[in-house]
């Protein structure tokens, strides 16, 4: 291929500094790929906000305003669920014991639990105050109860052997 | 219009000569309008004739609302020269500097106040700079305005007649030579760049300059090499010149040749 002469770029207007065929190339291949990479990231974005809009549709739980009977449902739920977590078996267990300790001075005639308070009221019966006051200490070192406290006491006129009838309260520890 | 189709006007301005081209852009470029006219009242070296005869061309709508390019003949409106690539490193105001320090070298005084720009050349090469009074800018920027006429290009003669038929050229050991009214502007080139320019007024015996030119070529031209000289010349001159020995004068392979030198120029310049 013959060589030609260069061309003479003098202009007394005209910028003559021209960007050379590869960086002019290579400009348009930058600017394609910008392009291209701003619709793929466009692209992601419509994607993304479908899957979000699509997954809001699904798994969003309804908030609907609260009626009587889902009220009242929900009270007895709490109730069973409050009944459901009294340690039984190791407050039975617990008085049980301390009855044992206490060479049977005492009877026990009731046992009460109130779940909301996390509280067992107890009644039983025992010979004299001595022996009451001696359970009460049983109670205290017990590990399961905590602030057994006496709450009253009166003696049974009505029975021959004249009891004196007590009643407890203590809080149960989880 | 969008300014990227907007029409073009190439304008070519010699002190005796003018000729305007409007081309239509757009998907069929095409030549709308073309018009040669002599200034009579012109003169070698005085813009003020030819200028006033454009600016009343310009009144004419044909020539209204479009980008111009202007072409000023060499003549005494441009000088060239040669300008070694530093052997320091010079940013561009430093090269305008030894460019100016080059012309005013060969021209002298005259061109000290003149503007100068350099033609956009590999770093390590030699490079042209043109130089070119200064007041010639603004002076044609005042009259085209009122014509809505824009000026995006403004380049002196042999510039735009070298890039035309740069195609036609050996890049090695030939001389380039555009003849017009009055004046010959002559380039030689080396490993395909300009290394010499030669300017001189044309005696009414204008073949008596290309012979001495040819004489010229000889003289410093390596033992045994062959140049060649290619000329771009009006018709006319190559009619009464055809016997000249050594000489390839440049014409267009199509059309009648009854075009004048001054609009196949114009035409040319889109090519």
């Amino acid at each position: 291929m013959r060589k030609l002469p260069r061309p003479v770029r003098l202009d007394f207007v005209a910028p003559v500094h021209q960007a050379p065929l590869a960086g002019a190339a290579l400009c348009v291949v930058g600017l394609a790929a910008a392009l291209a990479l701003g619709l793929a990231f466009d692209r992601e974005l419509a994607e993304r906000s479908r899957l979000d809009a699509a997954l809001g549709a699904t798994a969003r739980p309804r908030h609907s305003a609260p009626t009587p009977e889902s009220l009242k449902s929900a009270a007895e739920a709490a109730t069973v669920e409050r009944e459901l977590g009294i340690p039984w078996t190791r407050l039975l267990a617990e008085l049980e014991a301390a009855s044992h300790d206490s060479a049977a001075s005492v009877s026990l005639l009731h046992v009460e639990p109130d779940p909301g308070k996390q509280l067992v009221r107890i009644t039983a019966e025992v010979r004299a105050v001595p022996d009451a006051l001696a359970y009460l200490k049983r109670l205290q070192k017990s590990a399961v109860l905590r602030y057994p406290m006496l709450e009253s006491h009166e003696r049974r006129k009505d029975d021959p052997e004249h009891p004196l009838l007590i009643k407890l309260s203590a809080e149960w520890r989880r | 219009m969008s300014p990227l189709w907007r029409d073009e006007i190439a304008i070519y301005l010699a002190p005796r000569k003018l000729a305007l081209v409007r081309r239509a852009r757009g998907l069929k470029p095409r030549i709308v309008a073309a018009t040669v006219l002599a200034v009579p009242a012109g003169t070698v070296g005085d813009i003020g004739p030819v200028f006033a005869r454009l600016a009343d061309v310009l009144t004419e709508p044909t020539w209204h609302g479009a980008a111009a390019r202007v072409v000023v003949a060499d003549h005494s409106w441009a000088r060239y020269g040669i300008v070694p690539w530093p052997a320091t490193r010079l940013d561009a105001a430093g090269r305008l500097t030894h460019a100016r320090y080059v012309l005013g070298d060969t021209y002298g005084e005259a061109v000290a106040d003149w503007a100068v720009t350099l033609a956009d050349t590999p770093p390590g090469h030699s490079y042209v700079a043109c130089a070119m009074p200064a007041t010639l800018r603004s002076a044609l920027e005042d009259t085209l305005a009122p014509a809505r006429l824009a000026l995006v290009s403004l380049q002196p003669q042999l510039i735009v007649a070298f890039n035309a038929w740069r195609h036609r050229l050996p890049a090695d050991d030939t001389w380039f030579v555009s003849l017009d009214d009055g004046l010959l502007s002559a380039v030689h080139l080396s490993a395909g760049a300009w290394d010499r320019v030669h300017m001189a007024r044309l005696s009414p015996d204008w073949s008596v300059e290309l012979e001495r030119l040819q004489a010229f070529g000889r003289l410093t031209r390596a033992a045994g090499a062959l140049g060649r000289m290619f000329v771009d010349a009006p018709a006319w001159m190559r009619r009464g010149a055809a016997a000249s020995a050594g000489l390839e004068w440049l014409e267009e392979d199509a059309g009648d040749g009854a075009q004048t030198h001054e609009l196949a120029l114009l035409e040319r310049m889109y090519v």
